[in-house]
């Protein structure tokens, strides 16, 4: 009888089990993604989210939500236990600032970042999803006998006049004052640490000529277009369309880099499919091309660029010829200025 | 000075104080919850994070850059109201003396902007000022100005388009003020021998004060908080508090120091309904708007 009684256990024990092990396999679970709305949700789903559901099973959640109010909640769950998110878009500073409710990433040991990422794209809190940078822009119907080529020529009213735009959002309380810099010939290699009060002095004389600081991508756009002003600081994924237009013009020299992250949150409630998407992310160099392409951005698969049709080299910032123009900052040292940097900046430009 | 609730009556009976407590109790439920609630909490908040102490509110004295827009935010208000008052009595005036078609037209034209978001209409702005804007074509078309002229992002185009916006919260209680007065009066005091300029400045303006001042405090104290139309008409150089604060919460995260800037603002904004109060007796005239 005790048998009996002790195998009856076991049999329902392993009857019990059975369904959660089934739903276990039939149920892989979701993931939780944020990123800014707009264009790149709609292309992220379109080329990876839908792609990933049906590899894996894993549905993918996506919150289009800005980054600022990004943080404000990762870090409200942080501090309550209730993480919001798994997967989370950053900015370079982002990764350093916010590094502490971040998961480090074991990039060695996954298979696709090392297989298909672009080099050095992986570091310890973040992934690469996208690059960029911040270019100079013209109305070339302004320069008919060519436009500014240099941030020095976009100080330079004398010799192309006009009203100017720059940005007042992002991370502008860094970008403009490295173009600042940049223009009084200060070289690349000796940047940072940024000498803030050198910079402030070449924006005072810039400042009347500041037609318009936009507020938004769309807005950057909206300046140029409407002729509000005639050369601006733009995010070169919007300097591409404007330049395709036919009417406008830009340049990749002096052009500060500008990259969107992946990065995974500690705690977060599906930390298993959200390292698998990182790993997903970056390979499919076939769904890469388009992709980049409709958000005109260069994402991160080292063989896409290579198959870029040669029309489309001159937009992407990965191809040698222009990378090796950017501007790549010293992050660890504007993570720590940055706070006070932005209480200068809303300082000077509310002046 | 003190005000009791007085029993009120309504269809040939008489209720007690009680019940008129009742009934707004609703409205009274509804403010605690969305307003108050929030407001002390953050008031809370900006004293005691990170420390219980006045670290906050010392930074919104110390930085001048915050004085600086509080300054700014007071000088526009008082620009708005003036150019709101100068520009609605007439209108008023106007409307009161109306009659028949003419007085819906008026009021309606008056009413109309009211019921249309105040983001479209700050478009509208928009759209007149730009560059290459409707104002910008006819000045170069008559030959005015050789250049377009930058409008937008001045202090000028936020104090116009907020006059604009802010017009009808000046209108109505001008309006109403006005209408009031019997038209016999400005015929008595012309019999007595006034001129036409004598009997509004010795009959009409005194009994329409009560009217003026409601209005200039209500465009006075909306304005103060604006966010949208300085926002998108006026550039960095014409930030306001409301600009300001949004910028803190939204991009620096900083809560505490946002709920600083607000009790400063709120100190304020209730030390001047206060002084107010005891010049011109608000509660007296409240009822007649």
């Amino acid at each position: 009888m005790r048998m009996t009684r002790r195998s009856l256990i076991a049999a329902a024990g392993a009857v019990a089990a059975f369904p959660a092990l089934r739903s276990a396999r039939a149920d892989p679970g979701e993931v939780i993604v944020a990123t800014t709305g707009g264009l790149m949700t709609n292309s992220l789903q379109t080329h990876f989210y839908k792609r990933f559901e049906a590899e894996t099973g894993i549905r993918i959640r996506a919150v289009a939500i800005e980054i600022p109010d990004q943080w404000a909640r990762a870090i409200a769950g942080e501090r309550t236990g209730n993480v919001p998110f798994d997967v989370v878009t950053a900015t370079p500073p982002d990764l350093i600032q916010q590094a502490d409710i971040l998961e480090t990433l074991d990039c060695a040991n996954m298979p696709g970042i090392v297989a298909h990422a672009l080099p050095n794209s992986c570091g310890p809190k973040g992934l690469i999803r996208t690059v960029g940078g911040m270019v100079l822009t013209w109305s070339k119907k302004a320069f008919p006998n060519g436009g500014p080529q240099s941030w020095a020529d976009f100080f330079d009213t004398a010799k192309f006049p006009g009203p100017r735009s720059l940005p007042d959002t992002g991370d502008r309380e860094w970008w403009v004052p490295l173009a600042a810099l940049i223009a009084d010939g200060v070289p690349r290699d000796k940047l940072f640490p940024m000498d803030l009060d050198r910079a402030y002095k070449k924006l005072d004389a810039i400042k009347p000529q500041v037609a318009v600081w936009w507020k938004s991508g769309d807005n950057s756009m909206q300046v140029l277009r409407g002729g509000d002003a005639v050369m601006s600081m733009l995010y070169s994924s919007r300097a591409v369309p404007l330049t395709k237009s036919g009417d406008f013009d830009f340049t990749w020299n002096g052009s500060i880099r500008d990259t969107g992250n992946w990065a995974v949150l500690k705690g977060s409630p599906n930390m298993q499919n959200a390292l698998k998407f990182l790993d997903f992310f970056v390979q499919n160099p076939t769904e890469h091309l388009p992709f980049s392409t409709e958000v005109s951005f260069d994402s991160n698969n080292k063989e896409a660029s290579a198959q870029a049709p040669p029309e489309e080299r001159r937009y992407r910032p990965s191809y040698p010829e222009n990378y090796e123009k950017l501007i790549i900052a010293d992050y660890a040292w504007i993570a720590s200025e940055r706070a006070k940097m932005r209480e200068r900046w809303v300082s000077w430009l509310t002046r | 000075m003190t005000k009791r609730p007085t029993s009120f009556t309504l269809g040939g009976r008489t209720y007690s104080p009680a019940a008129s407590l009742l009934l707004a109790t609703p409205f009274i439920l509804v403010m605690i919850l969305a307003f108050l609630l929030p407001l002390f909490t953050l008031l809370h908040e900006s004293l005691s994070v990170p420390k219980f102490n006045l670290d906050n509110y010392a930074r919104v004295f110390d930085q001048e850059v915050y004085l600086r827009v509080m300054l700014r935010t007071l000088r526009i208000s008082a620009l708005v109201t003036i150019a709101a008052l100068l520009l609605g009595y007439p209108l008023a005036w106007l409307i009161a003396r109306s009659r028949g078609l003419l007085l819906g037209l008026l009021l309606i034209a008056v009413l109309l902007p009211l019921w249309t978001s105040v983001l479209v209409r700050t478009y509208a702005w928009l759209v007149l000022l730009q560059r290459n804007g409707v104002v910008n074509q006819i000045l170069t078309a008559l030959g005015l100005v050789d250049a377009p002229v930058q409008f937008l992002y001045t202090e000028g185009a936020v104090v116009l388009a907020m006059s604009h916006v802010l017009l009808p919260f000046m209108v109505l209680p001008l309006y109403a003020a006005l209408r009031g007065i019997p038209d016999d009066y400005m015929r008595a005091a012309q019999v007595l021998g006034a001129g036409g300029f004598a009997a509004f400045r010795h009959v009409v303006l005194p009994l329409t004060l009560p009217g003026v001042a409601s209005g200039c405090l209500m465009v006075f104290l909306l304005a103060l908080g604006f966010f949208v139309t300085p926002a998108l008409v006026g550039g960095p150089q014409q930030m306001m508090l409301a600009t300001l604060v949004q910028q803190q919460v939204t991009e620096l995260l900083d809560w505490p120091f946002s709920g600083a800037i607000i009790g400063v603002l709120l100190a304020f904004v209730l030390c001047l309904v206060l002084i107010f109060n005891r010049l011109i007796r608000l509660d007296r005239f409240v009822g007649q708007v």
